[in-house]
């Protein structure tokens, strides 16, 4: 029988706060924001530009950092996050940060493959854990905690289905349908974004509590001297008017690529289940439930999603 | 896939910008003025794996601290790798930032970022460029281009419109360009001295002699101008397939992240800017 390391609940604190002796530590169980914000801040400062100097400095974090409490489908969002951080080109600003997180998860008794960090706390049937180490990074961050943990014998226990947007959870296992789905629907199923343009606010709340959702915009300030000038990037959400609005010059209004609310609603889902087919081979999507969960408008992406796809196998199926 | 340029592979920092100096301005009207911008060392740009500093139809960023960056066809010669021009209206914030600088300022440089027209498609068949006002930065570097290696195409074609005579750019370059190819200029609001065509350039292409089976189209120009063209190129046999246009968007970060620029399926900054018209009547957002 395999032995396993495990802890007791009671001894949580105290191992949270030993944690914190050897680095910074964020409990992110209670956070709305999801923890890309960790790598990829909502704001931040890229480049500082002294004018008199003519130097160029770049931000760069040097202390180990670590997140504590990451669901298992946050952890997976941060695996997908690293790849599209990486691809093509690596992002300087999310791994200088990124290679200084240590990621220890918390999770219900499901999971078959850890889906990423570096630690998991995996909640047994008793008041205790089971500690898996994923990583390196994980098993040195334990070796040099030294704190008592109890060897025990492996238990195996059933993967218990997604517990939030179960639907949707079972349609991202056909990233391709959804992908063929989302496509089809701006001309064949035109009245459902006729009807979320109604709906949605334009807020960008569903893009900044998504786990994978990463636009930015960059802005440059001056500060009162005049001499130091910051480069500031920024999460930007495509849902937003002025998005991809570019200048029209003086007296001239400009022109947005994306004008109506219909065109940059269909544009968010366009990314998360098309492009993000396209370009990863899977939907920018782990089916936290966030972007339902604070949307002003109520609007459920599960529900959305389900509709069309729904819609589109009928269609399918009458051609056939 | 997307495209990425292989000096962004070995940058320490794909956002960091390299310093320019503004070696000249040369000023076409109140709000249009060309910048030519060299290393601060005199040193030369890098040379891509064809010899030059980036191909025509590809952009850069250029920046000014503080004011931020915005992307530009560079109008310069492909193979001088002396200075990089780019031709800038003042429409916005940094194009406005950059029209109050003189020569010797300092501005930033990132790129050479896309794709560019596919010059080697085009190699062995007429060439059709199209173009009006502003737009002419991209399609001057490809005739520059064109023109370095002339027996390398077949019949070549500019045809550029404007409002104004005043409004046409880089008339101290067609002299040049009118030994190798031909070139037509046409107005809307003709001047008194004004000895070109009146009307808009899909005029001047009706009176063009065209090979169509052998004949590839490329263009820089807003909407109304690039479906105007596609109407006329279409029924003689020039299919969209061999129309090439480049696209504008917002961008921020050149390498494909940020999202601004999307366009369907595609990214203008990394699968673009230059598109053939298949792909862009096949976005649903074109």
């Amino acid at each position: 029988m395999k032995q396993v390391k495990t802890l007791k609940e009671k001894q949580l604190n105290v191992f949270l706060s030993q944690l914190g002796e050897k680095a910074q530590l964020f409990d992110v169980r209670e956070s709305v924001l999801p923890p890309k914000r960790y790598f990829f801040p909502s704001q931040e400062i890229t480049f500082t530009f002294n004018k008199k100097s003519k130097e160029v400095k770049t931000a760069k974090t040097s202390k180990n950092f670590i997140l504590f409490g990451i669901s298992l489908k946050d952890l997976e969002a941060i695996t997908y996050l690293d790849e599209i951080m990486q691809k093509p080109v690596k992002d300087n600003f999310y791994f200088n940060k990124r290679d200084k997180s240590i990621l220890i998860g918390l999770t219900g008794k499901e999971f078959g493959v850890a889906p990423g960090g570096d630690i998991i706390l995996r909640r047994l049937e008793s008041d205790e854990y089971e500690v898996v180490v994923v990583t390196k990074k994980g098993e040195k961050l334990l070796k040099n905690l030294d704190f008592p943990l109890k060897e025990k014998d492996r238990v195996e226990y059933e993967i218990s289905k997604s517990k939030t947007m179960v639907e949707l959870h079972e349609l991202l296992s056909d990233p391709e349908l959804l992908h063929d789905a989302v496509k089809w629907s701006w001309q064949g199923y035109s009245k459902i974004w006729d009807r979320l343009a109604g709906e949605c606010l334009n807020c960008g709340i569903c893009t900044y509590v998504c786990p994978l959702c990463h636009c930015f915009s960059v802005e440059d300030s001056v500060d009162l001297s005049g001499d130091e000038c910051r480069r500031c990037r920024k999460w930007d959400a495509c849902t937003l008017p002025e998005f991809a609005k570019v200048s029209g010059g003086v007296g001239r209004p400009g022109h947005s690529f994306h004008n109506g609310v219909k065109e940059r609603y269909y544009n968010w889902f366009y990314h998360k289940f098309v492009r993000g087919y396209l370009e990863f081979g899977k939907s920018q999507c782990v089916t936290c439930g966030r972007c339902k969960k604070y949307c002003p408008a109520k609007i459920d992406i599960e529900e959305v999603l389900v509709d069309i796809v729904k819609k589109y196998k009928k269609i399918k199926r009458t051609q056939e | 896939m997307k495209t990425v340029s292989e000096f962004l592979k070995v940058m320490q920092n794909i956002y960091e910008p390299i310093p320019v100096k503004i070696q000249k301005i040369q000023e076409y009207s109140e709000s249009v003025k060309l910048f030519r911008l060299a290393k601060l060392d005199g040193s030369a740009f890098p040379l891509n794996e064809k010899g030059l500093v980036f191909m025509p139809g590809q952009f850069i960023l250029a920046g000014m601290w503080g004011y931020g960056e915005s992307p530009f066809g560079p109008a310069s010669h492909p193979n001088d790798s002396s200075c990089i021009e780019i031709i800038v209206r003042k429409v916005g914030q940094v194009t406005s930032a950059f029209h109050s600088l003189k020569e010797g300022d300092e501005l930033t440089l990132r790129g050479p970022y896309g794709n560019g027209y596919p010059v080697d498609f085009f190699s062995g068949k007429d060439v059709i460029l199209v173009t009006g006002g502003c737009g002419i930065p991209p399609i001057a570097s490809l005739i520059e281009h064109i023109i370095s290696n002339r027996n390398d195409f077949g019949e070549v074609h500019l045809l550029y419109g404007a409002t104004t005579p005043d409004d046409l750019l880089m008339k101290d370059r067609m002299n040049e360009w009118r030994k190798k190819i031909n070139v037509v200029l046409t107005v809307d609001k003709p001047a008194c001295n004004w000895d070109g065509n009146t009307g808009f350039v899909t005029d001047c292409l009706e009176h063009l002699k065209i090979n169509p089976a052998n004949t590839v189209a490329a263009m820089c120009g807003p909407g109304p101008m690039i479906s105007a063209i596609e109407n006329l190129l279409n029924p003689i046999g020039i299919p969209d397939r061999r129309i090439f246009v480049s696209m504008e968007r917002k961008m921020q970060c050149g390498v494909g992240r940020c999202q601004h620029c999307v366009c369907g399926d595609k990214y203008v900054c990394t699968d673009g800017p230059v598109f053939n018209l298949d792909e862009i009547d096949k976005a649903w957002d074109k």
